[in-house]
């Protein structure tokens, strides 16, 4: 595996510890660059292996049951009749 | 009311109507599961949401066209939470700031903290257990993980939705992970997985 370096280093030289790096991918904060090089950090780390998995999948866990489908279909008209009453 | 620093602008009734419209109403479901996931209550839920949407038309001109609506939005309905439900419903959570900045930056965090909460578990969590664990929650880790894992938002609009700094959305997010995570692994113990 080539050695490239480490995408995740701070400003001031810092290398990130494991739970940070996870932590930028769970997030959402992560570059491409970040992401690939945490991939291949997988390769060699099993507890972060393991803790990868099983966070992404309580976040798509999340995102199946957790987005509630639509509003109440009386909201809308209620809200555009408060908003128009309002305005004349 | 303003979310930036964006000069007051001047539209017209024509084009209010055409911002809220386009730019406000193709929020309102994601809106609603917002008020619901913060009262936990479906008819609370729709008072907070009309009342801020009605807020967001009566200070429209403070919202810049083509900017980020679904934040600002977002931003209105948490304070309408904080200043008129949560006043009236009960004492404000209590969260020790400190002793989560204590905990993040503290040697331990590499640790694995639910060493045997395992994703095939998760699998057959085909109910509400995820609901469950999420609304019981306190309602600043709840609120952190819905704007970020529901509703896909950066740590910079997380701060601005919440008025607090970047450093603190991300040990709050990581805290409140640990804190769903142990949830969970109570659910998967009560369905007969992960015995020692």
């Amino acid at each position: 595996m080539a050695t490239t370096s480490n995408p995740f280093l701070q400003a001031d030289g810092k290398k990130p510890t494991c739970m940070e790096m996870l932590q930028s991918i769970l997030d959402g904060d992560a570059t491409s660059d970040q992401k690939d090089y945490f991939k291949q950090h997988m390769d060699h780390c099993m507890p972060c292996y393991k803790e990868y998995n099983l966070d992404m999948a309580i976040k798509e866990l999340l995102k199946a049951k957790c987005c509630g489908g639509s509003c109440p279909e009386d909201l809308v008209s209620q809200i555009k009749s408060k908003i128009n009453s309002s305005a004349t | 009311m303003e979310f930036e620093d964006a000069p007051r602008q001047h539209y017209s009734e024509k084009e209010k109507q055409e911002v809220f419209d386009g730019e406000f109403m193709p929020h309102i479901h994601s809106m609603y599961n917002f008020g619901y996931r913060l009262t936990l209550d479906r008819d609370d839920a729709k008072d907070l949401v009309q009342d801020t949407y009605l807020k967001a038309f009566r200070f429209i001109e403070s919202f810049q066209k083509g900017t980020n609506a679904k934040a600002w939005l977002f931003r209105i309905l948490k304070n309408s939470f904080i200043n008129d439900y949560r006043k009236k419903s009960k004492e404000p959570s209590k969260v020790d700031y400190q002793e989560i900045e204590t905990y993040y930056n503290s040697e331990e965090v590499d640790r694995q903290i639910t060493p045997d909460l395992r994703v095939e578990s998760l699998k057959d969590m085909i109910g509400d257990e995820i609901s469950n664990a999420l609304n019981s929650l306190d309602v600043d880790f709840r609120t952190v993980i819905i704007l970020c894992d529901l509703e896909g938002f950066k740590y910079e609009e997380m701060a601005k939705i919440l008025d607090i700094p970047i450093g603190t959305v991300r040990s709050r997010l990581h805290r409140a992970r640990n804190l769903l995570k142990e949830k969970l692994k109570s659910y998967a113990q009560s369905m007969g997985y992960n015995k020692a």
